[in-house]
């Protein structure tokens, strides 16, 4: 047990190393190349409700501060105005916190919903939304199993607002600022495959401590946004009921059949339009 | 953490498929309600199309009069009349006047009633006598019923006839009618060309027989009053001349 | 087409647009208050955002103008594939009287509604970036859906021009516009196809928030197939209501043939219908729903399918065999109700069902779609009262000679005219 506990600390702080300082030893520019994605790991058990990622997005985006506090009667919704949320849940085990924001989906329904590419999965991970293409549609409101894309209503020029994970920063090498001011390091940045790592070490060197199962490993074929709770997920708000296949994966059948119509359906009427004529005998005008 | 299981993606395909047998058991019974011959349904008739004989709906059942009106006998006693399929075919839109009243007596070759388009005018006369019960005030309003029905909707009096027997003795029945329509069809293709040969060429109008020798539907309604009434003469008004 | 000849054209034009028939009518009034609040409404929309005027919430995105006209009028639009199905390419002629209004009918539905889509859009001047070619979101159903939009509007647009180049008397442009017909209707029943599908495949992504007993794979089929008779049923009330209103402008071919049209649509519904309702017992043995359907969205989904699904079938099968318009009339208007309540329970109401509030749409919204139909049904009135649609003018080719020359009979003069080429 003991080696096991040295064995996790190594590893833990092997990791940690390189997640903070390692940038400046490695790679410089290989985020165009690479394929892996950048994620968030939540742990709620950390989470102490104190709302300090929602004042610093607030702060980063120039919106309001929030006013309310996590309250087990409330259930507060991200808005246009709440990139980030922070709700809390009377659980099995006492009141537990959950964070509610957007999950960077590895293949996102809003993305693919989206007609004009305004919604983007960027290379490095983050779906970030581009106020120059979106023409306002809201599919990507329709398609989100999360809910999360929300509309300026009020606006004549209304934008789209969700979290993006402050990808202007991470472009720089930094961090999402909701990360950055967790004074309980609930929350990780990283590859996704790394933090997925941690999570599971986590479950299995404090298996009583945690639910067995990571939130966002396999829902919607996995998002970038992972979640780890000392109680099933569905006690802390979280919809189990999403299932595993991407969602874009929906309108596969659809899509594929389109170029086919269009090649069959013309070579059958004209066949029909034939067959008929000669029926009928005659040309019909 | 979820529960592993066999999954089957389509455990519901065992009823899926009784259910599609039963489809098309019921389908073909669907189909075959649908497409039963339907009353006075007759042949698909071409709207703006060539008037020959296989167009022509003479139903079986009516006795036809040589004036080109029609009569019927129904179970309660009361006859109905109309005109026929051939003299709607050949006129076209009309309009109806100088249609009798319930009450009054019509004897057999009085005015049934008088056929008119823009001035022109044809008198039909009747195959029967006897009292009018009632008439077909819709054909006031809307006389393209007698095109799209002639002997169903557009039926134009309800009459207790008072000499049947002897009167539609003399009328057209059955195979009889069928051939007697063919004749008539015939005989208005000579009509036309008569008249064709007697105007001057020069007319563009006068094109009545197109190649083969087809006569266009509704063709009198393209043609003069003088050809009206000479219509009249050779088609309607045999009647009078048998007494 | 020399210098007199256009000014001729334009002369023609304007004085077109001086107004038949009486100008102060119940409807024309209706329908003049209905737009001028409208277009209130709209400037209140464009001025604060969309907010001020729909009921959509971040939770239920999508107002009445597009879950309206967009999802539900456009399928009342599928008349005119249908019908140009029957007559080009299956060669059946006696439907060859209502496919100028059927087409003219689809070309104003499109116009009009894809208009209403603009209207519920955030930001509608960004429309542009999706169809110019620097964000083709390919893998999204709503661009394909756009896209037949515009290609199926130039289709209409193209079979109808042969009316329009009647009225304008261009007679070689008539000729090449008629040539291109059996192309462009092909095109037509393909788009249509597709994008009468696409508008159920857009709620593909929404599993998780429609009912279960509404949502299924299969709603693009099933969006095909129902407009297919929605489309139908439409042609219905239209051709009735016109052979009472149009009668003046209407040529004996249109009105001797009307119930012998309507009694076959009947049959061609009927049939449809009969189809559409099987389909429905196997998505719904298909998905497994049984244990919905003992609960309040259960009882409403059987109104739906057997009140408005499965009894107007059967009063088309019976009015057909009985030839009684009345009652086709009436099974008509049902399967439109149908129609409607099934495009709205998908996109609308049973819209985050669980959520237990039903979405409403505001009155400012209503407003807004109604005049959006009044202004197409005074445009399809405009039309019907100006060009050959009703009482199309038969076109022969005449030899004489050694001219061709095409004898035109416009029924209002009554007389045959000659066109020479």
């Amino acid at each position: 047990m003991g080696n096991d506990r040295r064995n996790f600390l190594k590893t833990a702080g092997i990791v940690g190393l390189t997640l903070t300082v390692g940038k400046s030893f490695g790679a410089t520019k290989t985020k165009k190349n690479s394929v892996e994605f950048d994620g968030i790991l939540y742990d709620s058990t950390l989470c102490v409700g104190c709302q300090s990622c929602e004042n610093a997005c607030a702060e980063q985006y120039g919106l309001p501060l929030p006013e309310d506090t996590p309250d087990p009667e409330v259930v507060r919704k991200t808005d246009e105005k709440r990139l980030v949320v922070v709700n809390s849940f009377n659980t099995s085990k006492g009141e537990q916190y959950m964070r509610s924001a957007c999950n960077h989906c590895n293949n996102p329904a809003c993305a693919s919903a989206c007609l004009t590419k305004a919604m983007l999965k960027t290379d490095e991970g983050p779906v970030i939304w581009r106020e120059e293409k979106c023409m306002g549609c809201r599919s990507c409101m329709i398609s989100c199993p999360f809910d999360i894309p929300k509309f300026e209503y009020n606006s004549p020029n209304p934008k789209i607002q969700k979290c993006r994970m402050c990808y202007e920063l991470i472009h720089e090498g930094g961090k999402p600022v909701c990360v950055e001011n967790c004074p309980a390091e609930a929350l990780l940045f990283g590859k996704r495959r790394d933090l997925l790592e941690i999570a599971r070490t986590r479950i299995y060197t404090e298996p009583e401590k945690y639910h067995h199962a990571i939130y966002g490993e396999h829902e919607v074929g996995g998002t970038g946004v992972i979640y780890l709770a000392s109680v099933p997920f569905e006690e802390l708000g979280l919809r189990t009921d999403l299932g595993t296949t991407s969602y874009p994966e929906f309108n596969k059948t659809f899509l594929y059949s389109v170029p086919a119509v269009l090649i069959l359906w013309p070579a059958l009427l004209l066949g029909l339009n034939n067959a008929s004529k000669n029926r009928t005998g005659g040309n019909h005008e | 953490m979820e529960n592993f299981s066999r999954i089957d993606f389509f455990d519901t395909k065992g009823i899926e498929y009784l259910f599609v047998i039963g489809y098309l058991l019921i389908l073909i019974f669907y189909w075959k309600v649908s497409n039963k011959e339907v009353k006075f349904a007759g042949q698909i008739q071409k709207v703006i199309s060539n008037l020959s004989a296989s167009l022509l709906r003479i139903p079986q059942g009516l006795f036809y009069n040589p004036n080109h009106a029609w009569t019927h006998l129904d179970e309660s006693g009361t006859a109905k009349v109309g005109m026929d399929d051939f003299l709607q075919h050949v006129v076209g839109e009309i309009k109806f006047a100088n249609l009798k009243n319930p009450g009054e007596t019509i004897k057999k070759g009085d005015l049934l009633t008088e056929i008119v388009q823009n001035g022109k005018r044809l008198q039909v006369f009747s195959p029967i006598s006897g009292k009018i019960i009632n008439t077909n005030v819709i054909l006031s309003k809307n006389p393209e019923l007698v095109n799209e029905d002639p002997y169903g909707k557009g039926w134009i009096y309800q009459i207790k006839p008072a000499n049947w027997m002897a009167e539609t003795s003399s009328c057209y029945l059955a195979d009889e009618a069928t051939h007697w329509t063919t004749r008539e069809l015939e005989r208005f293709k000579d009509f036309l060309t008569g008249w064709s040969m007697r105007k001057s060429s020069t007319e563009p109008s006068m094109v009545l027989l197109q190649d083969g020798g087809e006569l266009r539907d509704n063709i009198l309604s393209e043609l003069p009053d003088d050809v009206w009434k000479d219509f009249q003469n050779q088609f309607l008004n045999s009647a009078l001349t048998e007494g | 087409m020399n210098n007199q000849q256009q000014t001729g054209l334009f002369k023609f034009l304007i004085s077109e647009l001086k107004p038949k028939g009486k100008i102060l009518t119940p409807f024309n009034v209706i329908a003049a208050i209905t737009i001028l609040v409208a277009a209130g409404i709209l400037f209140i929309r464009f001025k604060n955002g969309l907010g001020s005027v729909i009921h959509a919430s971040q939770e239920t995105p999508w107002g009445l103008w597009i879950n309206f006209n967009v999802i539900t009028g456009v399928a009342f639009a599928g008349g005119a594939f249908v019908v140009t199905f029957m007559v080009y390419i299956l060669g059946l002629e006696k439907y060859r009287p209502i496919v100028r209004p059927t087409v003219l009918y689809a070309l104003l539905a499109y116009m009009f509604y894809a208009g209403a889509l603009l209207l519920d859009l955030g930001r509608p001047w960004k429309v542009i970036n999706p169809i110019i070619g620097n964000s083709f979101g390919i893998s999204s159903v709503l661009f394909l859906v756009a896209w037949h939009f515009i290609l199926y509007m130039g289709a209409l647009f193209i079979e109808f021009s042969p009316t329009i180049a009647e009225w304008t008397g261009r007679i070689k442009i008539r000729k090449f516009l008629v040539s291109l017909t059996l192309g462009v209707v092909i095109f037509g029943i393909a788009l249509s196809t597709l994008h009468q599908s696409g508008l159920g495949a857009l709620f593909l992504m929404a599993k998780s928030k429609i009912h279960p007993l509404w949502y299924s794979e299969f709603i693009p089929i099933l969006f095909f197939i129902s407009s297919i008779f929605a489309g139908l049923s439409l042609v219905i009330i239209i051709e009735t209501m016109s052979q009472r209103i149009f009668r003046n402008n209407m040529s004996f071919a249109n009105k001797a043939s009307h119930r012998k049209i309507v009694i076959s649509l009947a049959k061609v519904c009927s049939i449809t219908m009969f189809v559409y309702f099987s389909m429905l017992v196997l998505v719904f043995l298909h998905g497994k729903n049984q244990m919905y359907i003992n609960t309040p969205w259960g009882y409403w989904y059987l109104v739906e399918v057997i009140g408005f699904v499965l009894i107007p079938c059967l009063m088309f099968l019976y009015s057909y065999r009985k030839l009684n318009l009345s009652i086709v009339r009436i099974a008509a208007v049902i399967s439109i109700v149908g129609i409607v309540l099934n495009r709205l329970n998908i996109s609308t109401f049973s819209f985050k069902w669980y959520e237990n509030t039903i979405h409403f749409p505001s009155w400012m919204e209503i407003v807004v779609s109604a005049a959006v139909i009044f202004v197409q049904i005074l445009v399809f009135r405009w039309i019907i009262r100006r060009m050959p649609v009703y009482n199309e003018a038969q076109v022969g080719l005449t030899e004489e000679k050694n001219n061709k020359s095409i004898r035109v009979y416009t029924k209002s003069e009554e007389k045959w005219k000659i066109l020479v080429e």
